[in-house]
């Protein structure tokens, strides 16, 4: 076994790659949760998303139009969420879970009514995210070669997480979510709309889970396949959890599960059983996200017994 | 108290059956907007479930595994867990069976009964287990892991029927079982495995409403600090309780297995964790509710088969149908429509009342409205 097989420089490439549509993922869950609302639903607004993206973009032949269209079906699927789980009261487990198996069944009708076909989707006619192309020379080396041809939503992932880095910590709105998060009822003695940022925060999380939903289906491939999101979303929580819905640490987090999926494809090419290779990502998420909450128990039993030393 | 009961029942009988009718009602939008008539497509899909000998058993074979997968994931949600990972352990459940079934041949076939529905339920429970002590110990949510650990199973299901397990053939599939359930309702597959179904339904039931087990069970759900606070072990129960969900979802597979197919095929459980779910969020996961939701939603499913072949309509729309339930269901949109008249009433109640609905508020509006109407 040749360890530079599996260990060389498109591993990088390759595990950013995988980790995209999970930071897309994660910031939808992580905005959300900066208001104390832990999106279930996640997964349900990807896929949706993933689907018209697909759909707009066959019928329109533009790919902006898909990613629009995506972006809109997320939020509408949010806010399917939002006002179940604000105006209703639902459970958000529940509602998020109603969300999810909805829209597994929404996109397999659909594919049925509009393209009669089950199973899988796929076209010339879609117009997929359009590559950015820098050209270097060879003569470069392998190095630049790794930005080389990225979809556009590759890079858009970095302007998403630095927007979302700024809204967080450096902006009223993000200081006001955050206090609605921790602390609803001081927050609103001070006059917050509790409810209002609740909605907010649900729409804009829907929008950028549908980038995600269109970077799945029209950046990382061109097809959509009933349940293509395959649990990403989920994987995304996850990472949210790992990072407590910091931005920056949530994408650490993400760039771990997309190194264990991009390692796992290349043992799969030395031999070993392809389903035990596919199941790796879940098998690190889960104790990725044990390891985390440990810690983070951990630490806060600390405070609290160095609370009650200095009493 | 028994007048309490009651009322609940009834206003979530109500609530229940106005979900179905929107849900439907929905629906028919749907169907029109395809270019055919709702009434026709409902009447296909309902005569389709019970035409003959065929339709009605094939929709009692339906209900066998639903009812126990609905009743896993109810019981563990009594206990406030939701355990999506039914879905992973109905796969887990029929492989363990398979491998037993298919495999210890020269054991004496009494006892290869008894081990193959014991290591199925042990095995799913031992599944449940892990996903149960992250959540107490560590505070893991048992959401994501069950989720995740869901494609785990299927994957591990497939590696072993793919490799280790495998029968030779060129598609995956595992040697036939040596036991089976009798087939009694032939040309359907309707198997001995319905009474054994509903035999666990009524233990779970009796379970939770007779034992000491399920009253700390209902506590931990309810209010799992005051469960501590009097000495009640609120983590105990809530591991047992994930533990016997394991168990309920690993039965099913064994018995589709051994009932149904006689041998593991691979993605044989698909959707039968996730329709389970469905149907005990549906009924706000009471027990009681679950063996009708799980009769409507296997009816649906097989009444869907016939309505696709004779009309224009893809019978994914059951699926649409019964996601829509379980999105109004939660919202206890139509509830509330129709309890605006007991608000009234309720304004009149004593302080009593008032302390016990603000109390209540907290878990569900549905539920604290009927405590007020009830104990007057």
């Amino acid at each position: 076994m040749d360890l530079s097989n599996i260990l060389n420089i498109s591993l990088i490439y390759a595990t950013l790659r995988s980790a995209t549509p999970l930071i897309y993922a994660a910031m939808c869950a992580s905005i959300t949760q900066q208001a104390n609302i832990l999106n279930v639903g996640t997964e349900g607004i990807m896929l949706t998303a993933a689907f018209f993206a697909v759909a707009v973009s066959y019928f329109t032949g533009a790919w902006y139009l898909g990613v629009l269209a995506a972006m809109i079906a997320g939020a509408f699927m949010a806010l399917i969420m939002a006002v179940g789980h604000i105006k209703y009261k639902a459970d958000i487990t529940a509602i998020g879970i109603g969300v999810n198996v909805f829209a597994l069944a929404l996109t397999k009708f659909l594919m049925n009514v509009f393209f009669h076909k089950s199973g899988t989707f796929t076209h010339p006619d879609i117009d997929v995210i359009p590559r950015i192309k820098f050209n270097f020379p060879a003569s470069w080396g392998e190095v630049p070669q790794l930005i080389e041809n990225w979809p556009l939503t590759e890079w858009f992932v970095i302007v998403v997480l630095i927007a979302l880095h700024v809204l967080f910590y450096k902006s009223i709105w993000g200081l006001r979510l955050r206090a609605i998060g921790q602390h609803p009822t001081a927050a609103e003695s001070v006059g917050i709309n509790v409810k209002s940022m609740k909605y907010q925060a649900m729409i804009i999380s829907g929008m950028i889970g549908g980038l995600a939903g269109a970077h799945l289906s029209l950046g990382y491939g061109a097809l959509f396949t009933e349940n293509m999101t395959s649990n990403r979303g989920f994987m995304g929580v996850a990472a949210m959890y790992f990072g407590g819905a910091d931005p920056l640490k949530t994408t650490v987090g993400c760039l771990v599960f997309g190194f264990a999926d991009s390692i796992g494809a290349r043992l799969q090419n030395l031999g070993m059983s392809p389903q035990l290779v596919l199941s790796m990502p879940y098998v690190v998420t889960v104790a990725v996200l044990a390891v985390t909450m440990a810690s983070k128990l951990q630490a806060e039993n600390k405070r609290k017994s160095a609370l009650t030393k200095f009493r | 108290m028994q007048n309490a009961e009651q009322s609940t029942f009834i206003s979530s009988l109500t609530r229940i059956i106005l979900t179905i009718l929107l849900s439907f009602f929905i629906g028919s939008i749907i169907i029109l907007a395809i270019g055919e008539n709702p009434l026709t497509v409902y009447g296909v899909l309902f005569s389709g479930a019970f035409k003959g000998q065929l339709g009605i058993g094939s929709t009692l074979a339906m209900f066998t595994p639903l009812l126990l997968t609905s009743t896993a994931f109810a019981l563990a949600a009594q206990a406030g867990a939701s355990n999506v990972g039914v879905e992973g352990e109905v796969f887990l459940g029929g492989l363990v069976a398979a491998y037993i079934a298919g495999f210890w041949t020269n054991l004496p076939k009494p006892l290869l009964y008894i081990l193959a529905f014991g290591g199925a339920m042990l095995v799913g429970a031992l599944w449940a287990l892990i996903p149960a002590l992250l959540r107490v110990y560590l505070r893991v949510s048992e959401i994501c892991v069950t989720i995740l650990m869901n494609s785990v199973a299927i994957f591990l299901a497939s590696y072993f029927v793919a490799g280790p397990m495998s029968a030779g053939a060129t598609f995956s599939q595992s040697p036939p079982a040596v036991i089976r359930l009798t087939q009694f309702f032939r040309p359907s597959r309707l198997n001995t495995g319905i009474f054994i179904s509903i035999f666990a339904f009524v233990l779970m039931w009796v379970l939770m409403k007779k034992t000491t087990l399920g009253f700390r069970i209902r506590m931990t759900g309810t209010n799992p600090s005051f469960t501590e606070t009097v000495g009640l072990k609120p983590k105990q129960s809530f591991i047992i309780a994930m533990m016997i969900s394991g168990a309920l979802g690993a039965l099913a597979g064994c018995i589709e297995i051994l009932g149904v197919h006689g041998t593991y095929l691979d993605n044989f459980g698909a959707n039968l964790g996730t329709n389970g779910m469905l149907i005990s969020l549906i009924v706000d996961n009471q027990i009681m509710g679950v063996p009708f939701m799980a009769f409507f939603l296997a009816i649906l499913r097989n009444g869907a088969m016939a309505m696709q072949q004779a009309t224009n309509v893809p019978k994914s729309i059951v699926d649409m149908i019964s996601a829509l339930f379980i999105i109004f269901a939660t919202m206890n949109i139509t509830f509330n429509f129709v309890s605006k008249r007991k608000k009234k009433l309720q304004a009149a109640a004593s302080s009593a009342d008032l302390l016990q609905e603000t109390d209540g508020k907290i878990q569900s509006n549905a539920e604290s409205e009927d405590q007020a109407h009830g104990s007057k």
